[in-house]
């Protein structure tokens, strides 16, 4: 940047006045709203309040309930009813609960395993809130046990599909040009229809976290921002190195990178699942969705195909995409918070829409050279269509 | 599970068989029996783990100062009104009624926007002589239309219905006279008639009327009043407590004491509102019966009445042995969430 002195602005006294002058009009007319009311009659007649049961906690003869106040002002929580009985509880820190102030209700139940309950919170305005208990069983607490377990739904989820994936590669290498050039589409319809999918549960989760957190602004800050940066990155990778090689290793490394958002995302899901009970068995389902998750592993490889990648890269890459879903699952087994997943998914489809736009420019690069118009076309609409069909063979 | 069913429940169903499986081998050796979380088939589990809970309960006390009454007092507090003779030797009954809007605690921490005669719930037992003059003034100090509608035998004009007359719905500031005889002697009530009639009477406006036979009954040690209603704090048409005498769980907390021997007599009027049915069953003990309370001959010796709403009637019994008895709604989720009370009998 050129420097000129005489056109430098220079920050005085006044300049810094001029800044402060409507912020200090806006503090007066603040203050004269909040002492006259600014002639609305804001008074309502009933009391608008909040209260969201963020998760239970079953442990034996105790239900314990985390709270937040979602509403505008203070609440107090006045009475509690587990199953059309008014039962003692404690509350702590206190019984009035500030707003976004959280609290934990601890009700000495007698529930028993396999039934269902339902509480009813009454404050002392009379309004109530209520939160089902679909399933009682004892919720997972940290130890070995649960760790371990969730630590195996990861690897089912995430890792192992994922390295049977990346152990397509040495078939691969032995590909024509027009074929890899195939695959890559069909990774970007793959990361498309991921991307849909990662947006749509970011959406549902959106719908769970208190209207103060604005689900669907946090799903735009995480998306835009996750793009630009890795935008950002990828520019400054590009300007650092011309090296073809590299910059596909980087895609690839970026597409492990959004995965890996993506399976996070899966494994929070997971782990909530299970400490609300909605839990069913089918071994045909897991097998199921190893087949469609291998469709990952394919998706990470495909940039790198025609290049000599270490094994070391490899295995980096396939343990970026699948282990986030161990610990997404950790995650969402011991604090499911809907705000978090909603964060990680918004983070996933951002970076997973990222990768796309840099396959795109991997492609056009090599349609360049050979114009192969209904090889893309085929290859995306291929990548989506696995998706969507292993999904139907599963449901 | 709803029958949206995407991806992710099937990610969650997959990664759940594998959960399930997983800790239920891994973990065997470590859950305690009756304790096990790791299987998948909840519905078909059979625990035996103890039940070790609170037992249902408010928490705290209401302010009874600050509700104007205690369900202490209105057990007993038969009002008589204003007594004196009319010339025809006839004996004149008055009392001052007036509807008041008050916001009562109905259970500890909540304010409910109650309607009241005479600012609490139940209203004053109204207790006469068949054949008593009553004479009611009756004066609306709320903001919507009231009005006394008593069971018994009176003049159309004093029925305190809608289109019976200035009676049947006195305006906000207005007042009104209810004159007629007491009569059929029995255990009766009142309650307010104003549509919408639901919600009149069970935001609280309704008590007991009592009239003894002209030879009086026979006598007993103890005497109450016992009113069951409920309380439908959040209007939605269905109550979120219940309770004898407006404030739940009261007597279980303030256990009624009487003594080994002494004759009870208690007067039960159900008034609860949205629910069909309400009932009374008395622990380790039986009771005569008089429904109505119409016949000095009891109906049945039993230990669980039930009665529709308005029902009501007269309960006779002694207990024999000293210690704490319950008394409930024996539709059981009445009582736990407040219809539930203790006699402590002593020696």
């Amino acid at each position: 940047m050129t420097q000129q002195p005489t056109q430098t602005p220079r920050f005085t006294f006044r300049t810094f006045i001029l800044l402060l002058l409507p912020i200090l009009l806006l503090a007066g007319v603040i203050a004269l709203f909040l002492s006259t009311g600014g002639g609305l009659n804001l008074d309502s007649a009933a009391p608008v309040e909040g209260l969201d049961v963020e998760r239970y906690n079953l442990t034996q003869n105790v239900i314990e309930l985390h709270v937040r106040n979602t509403g505008p002002e203070e609440i107090n929580v006045a009475q509690v009813v587990v199953n059309e009985a008014i039962m003692p509880f404690t509350i702590t820190p206190n019984t009035a609960i500030p707003r976004l102030g959280r609290a934990v209700i601890q009700i000495n139940y007698p529930w028993s395993y396999g039934e269902a309950y339902g509480v009813t919170i009454f404050t002392s305005n009379a309004i109530a809130f209520g939160v089902d208990i679909p399933v009682a069983f004892e919720t997972p607490q940290p130890d070995s046990a649960t760790f371990w377990g969730f630590t195996l739904i990861g690897l089912y989820v995430g890792v192992i599909p994922i390295f049977l994936g990346i152990f397509w590669f040495p078939a691969l290498r032995q590909l024509g040009r027009r074929t890899m050039t195939f695959l890559m589409a069909a990774t970007a319809g793959l990361l498309i229809f991921l991307g849909l999918d990662t947006l749509a549960e970011a959406l549902e989760f959106a719908g769970e976290v208190p209207s103060a957190f604005q689900g669907i602004g946090l799903i735009g800050i995480g998306a835009v921002a996750t793009f630009l940066l890795l935008d950002a990155i990828s520019k400054q990778q590009t300007n650092a190195s011309a090296d073809e090689t590299q910059r596909r290793l980087s895609i690839a490394f970026m597409i492990a990178v959004g995965i890996g958002f993506h399976n996070l995302g899966e494994g929070l899901a997971i782990g909530a699942a299970y400490n609300v009970g909605e839990i069913a068995l089918g071994t045909f389902l897991v097998v199921g969705f190893i087949i469609q998750n291998i469709t990952e592993g394919l998706g990470i490889i495909a940039p790198v195909l025609r290049d000599r990648p270490s094994i070391k890269n490899l295995a980096v890459m396939g343990l970026i995409g699948g282990a986030p879903a161990i610990l997404g699952a950790w995650i969402g087994g011991y604090t499911p918070s809907p705000f978090l997943a909603v964060l990680f998914l918004a983070i996933g489809a951002g970076a997973i829409f990222e990768v796309i736009y840099e396959i795109a420019k991997l492609i056009q690069k090599d349609t360049t050279r050979e114009p192969m118009p209904m090889t893309v076309f085929s290859g995306v609409l291929a990548g989506m269509l696995l998706l969507w069909v292993t999904g139907l063979l599963i449901k | 599970m709803n029958n949206k069913f995407s991806r992710r429940d099937f990610l969650k169903i997959g990664g759940l068989a594998v959960l399930g499986t997983a800790s239920a081998t891994a973990v065997a050796q470590n859950s305690q029996p009756g304790h096990n979380n790791s299987h998948v088939s909840p519905a078909l589990q059979q625990h035996d783990d103890g039940h070790e809970g609170d037992l249902p309960n408010t928490v705290g006390e209401v302010d009874h100062e600050k509700n104007g009454f205690n369900p202490d007092d209105i057990l007993t507090d038969f009002d008589y009104g204003k007594t004196s003779t009319l010339p025809s030797g006839q004996t004149l009954r008055e009392y001052e009624i007036i509807a008041l809007n008050k916001n009562v605690e109905v259970v500890p921490g909540i304010e409910y926007p109650a309607w009241t005669y005479n600012g609490r719930i139940p209203g004053p037992t109204i207790r006469a002589t068949e054949g008593d003059r009553i004479r009611i003034h009756f004066s609306n100090g709320s903001n919507h239309p009231h009005s006394m509608h008593f069971h018994g035998f009176h003049a159309g004009m004093m029925d305190g219905v809608p289109g019976s007359g200035p009676g049947g719905m006195v305006q906000p500031g207005e007042s009104f006279v209810y004159e007629f005889d007491a009569e059929p002697f029995g255990l009766h009530l009142y309650h307010c008639h104003v549509f919408p009639l639901a919600r009149h009477i069970a935001k609280g406006l309704y008590g007991t009327f009592i009239v003894d036979p002209k030879q009086g009954r026979p006598p007993v040690d103890r005497e109450m009043v016992m009113v069951m209603s409920g309380f439908d704090v959040d209007f939605d048409d269905a109550n979120d407590f219940y309770a004898v005498n407006a404030i739940p769980f009261h007597y279980q907390n303030h256990p009624i004491q009487i003594k080994v021997g002494e004759k009870i007599r208690v007067y039960l009027v159900n008034i609860l509102e949205f629910d069909l049915i309400n009932s009374f069953h008395l622990h380790a003990n039986f009771f005569q019966y008089y429904p109505t309370g119409t016949s000095l001959t009891p109906a049945e010796f039993t230990d669980t009445i039930i009665q529709g709403q308005a029902q009501r009637g007269i309960l006779e019994f002694t207990y024999k042995y000293p210690g704490m008895y319950m008394f409930h709604a024996h539709v059981t989720e009445f009582a736990e969430l407040g219809w539930n009370g203790m006699f402590e009998v002593t020696e």
